[in-house]
Parts: C-alpha cells; structure tokens; sequence
C-alpha cells in the first residue's frame, strides 16, 4: 500500500515539474511535453485536481467585436490555447489538431464546442490578423487579441506564462506560446484537463467526445 | 558527451525514423564531396518534412542531419518557396531566431517539432500535402545540401507517421 502511495506522489511529482517548467527558459533542449509523456503512461491528458476557473477575459474577436470568454462560452466544451499566428510549428499543429478532432464529432457536438486561440503576440495579431489565419484551419474556432497585460493576467490564472514579443540585441524576434491547451468542462465551467505539446490529433479525437459531456478523458 | 548510449538511441531512432519515411524521402541523402578527408564532416539529411502551412504567410520545415565526420556549422538555408528562411530554436515556448546551428562531430541536428525548426516567411505560394519543396541547407564546412522537402499534412507527426 504505502509503496504505492510513494508511486503515485512521484508521478504527481513528475506531472507537477513539467507544469513548472513551463516558460522558464532554461536551458533543457527536450520539449516538457517528452518528460509528460514518459511519467503519464502515455495518455496525454492531465486531470487537474484542482480546476481552474475560466478566466475573466473581455477581448476582441477577429470581426473587431467585444467577446467576454466567460459570459459566451458559459455552459459549452471550451478549449483554450495561448499563442501567436508568426509560429509556424507548434501554433499551427495545435490548432490543426484540434480541428481535426473536432470534425470527427458529430455535427451537434462540433456546434457546441468552442475553441479559443489567444494571441501572445497582439501587436502582431490584429483582428484581421487572427480571421486570415484561423481561416486556414476552422471558420468555427474564435480568435481573441487585446491588451498584452489583460492576456498575460487570463493565461497566467491557467498556470501558463507567456512574455511579450521582444527583439533581441541583434534585432531577432523572440516570441512565446503556451503550451498546453486547457479543457473547460460544459458542466462546471471550470478548466479541468490539460494538454501538453505532446498531445497528437489521435489524443483530442480519442478525449473530445468525453470533453463535449463534461466527462473525465 | 559523456552520455554516448543515449546519443546512439537517438541515432538508432533516427534510423528507424529514416526507414519509416523513406518511401517518400527519395532524394534526400546527401553525397557530399567532403568525405576524403578523416577530419572532415559526413553529413546526411534524413527525415525532411514541411507541415502543410495554414496560409502563404508562414510555414515550418524539419530534417535531421546526422554527421559521421568532424563537426560542421549550419549557417543558413535558402529555398524556391520564400526568400526569407530563418532557422529557429524553440525552448519551453519560447521562440529565438539564430544564426546558425552546430553539427557535432558523429553526433546529429535534430529540427523537430517543438524544437528547432525552420521558417519559411512570405511564401511564393500556399504548399498543398503532397508537394515537394526543393531546400538548400549551407554549412560551413559541407557546403551546400540540397534536399526535397514532401509536405505532410498539416497535423503530420514523424513518430507515428501520420
């Protein structure tokens, strides 16, 4: 029994660094997601214990409209993601994964489900910005862009850490995304399952169907 | 460096990857012309995919590159796509453009998603899957490698491959 108590704390250890991490800039060349995956036996979801609450974020939509995260997704599947649309790697694949997943639902799930991409990048990321991109990979999915404090604040109640887009002393951009998306629950409203970068479009077609209902993936 | 074993179960997963891929990867090997001299770099380009891009702004592109000889220095990449490719490290969700990347000496330069990858800016047009886009990669030393890059989908991941 108590050895396998001592199991699980480690793995809740192990779980816990990779959340820490994140953002952190250190000098680990391996993605936090690698470590995730080798700690969680392969799944690639992460079930908080302790749900965050959806963030108390009014921006403004790719139309150049007021969107209040909270009061138009309240009662829906949300999922949430911070990053930028100058990223050609992990932004897209994310999002793309997400797309896919989502078109594997059935039609009435995919019109309940909410998918919010949010710009670290807003200088860059205007609404139209925004539209031009998500185009690219779902009409349906809502792109939000505002003030960088405002977004900072959102991201960082989700335990995510995002800086500004800077340029470095020789003139190079440098520019940060989340990396995880965070699952809000239709029934509490609350973020209650997380993904790491390591997350494949085979995990979120596997999760989504349970994440439309409320359900533990 | 002290940590050889691991170093050669990346390769050996390289390899696998290679094999994995090689369907598609046709003209990739590099046959340099540097391989004469002991000292000299050995490069091999294995692995090359772009990711569907989302629009014509922006895409990314990954490869590995395997040395067999001394090291070498990756100092730009050029391509038909776009005449602004920069090469990018990406630590913790941070994203740096540098100038250059080394390839240790037997040892290997992995752009990989959620890591290092290149950046395409400002496309002549949007790649569709199946594509191919002709990369030039310049090191130091090797010179140029020219390499086919087949665009994947959009959600492509090397690992499971597909």
């Amino acid at each position: 029994m108590r050895k396998k108590t001592y199991a699980m704390a480690a793995l809740f250890a192990a779980a816990a660094l990779t959340l820490s991490a994140c953002g952190s800039g250190d000098d680990s060349n391996k993605p936090v997601a690698d470590v995730s995956a080798e700690a969680g036996s392969g799944k690639a979801a992460t079930v908080l214990d302790n749900p965050f609450e959806k963030p108390d974020l009014v921006l403004t939509d790719t139309t150049g409209k007021k969107y209040d995260l909270r009061a138009r997704t309240k009662g829906r599947p949300t999922l949430v993601y911070f990053g930028y649309t100058h990223c050609p790697d992990v932004c897209p694949l994310t999002m793309n994964n997400l797309a896919v997943a989502k078109k594997q639902l059935p039609k009435t799930e995919q019109d309940k489900l909410r998918v919010v991409f949010v710009t670290t990048d807003p200088a860059r990321d205007t609404p139209a910005a925004l539209g031009t991109w998500l185009k690219g990979i779902d009409s349906d999915f809502i792109g939000l862009t505002g003030d960088f404090a405002t977004i900072q604040a959102g991201a960082r109640s989700l335990g995510i850490t995002i800086e500004p887009t800077t340029k470095d002393k020789n003139g190079k951009v440098v520019s940060v995304h989340g990396t995880q998306v965070i699952a809000f629950s239709p029934k509490t409203d609350a973020g209650y399952v997380l993904y790491g970068e390591g997350a494949t479009v085979d995990d979120y077609t596997k999760d989504l169907p349970k994440i439309a209902e409320g359900k533990t993936p | 460096m002290s940590r050889r074993p691991s170093r050669r179960a990346g390769l050996l997963a390289a390899g696998a990857l290679v094999i994995a891929a090689s369907g598609t990867l046709s003209g990739c090997g590099s046959d340099d012309s540097s391989s004469s001299s002991s000292a000299g770099p050995e490069l091999k380009v294995t692995g090359a995919y772009m990711p569907a891009p989302s629009t014509d702004t922006m895409a990314a592109g990954f490869f590995t590159v395997t040395d067999s000889g001394g090291a070498d220095t990756l100092t730009s990449v050029t391509s038909d796509l776009s005449d602004e490719v920069t090469m990018h490290a990406t630590e913790d969700g941070t994203m740096r453009e540098k100038e250059s990347f080394a390839v240790p000496a037997e040892g290997t330069l992995d752009f990989a998603s959620g890591g290092n990858h290149l950046m395409f800016a400002k496309l002549t047009h949007k790649p569709e899957q199946g594509e191919k886009v002709s990369v030039e990669l310049h090191f130091a030393k090797s010179g140029t490698v020219r390499i086919s890059m087949p665009v994947k989908s959009a959600t492509y991941n090397p690992k499971t491959g597909h």
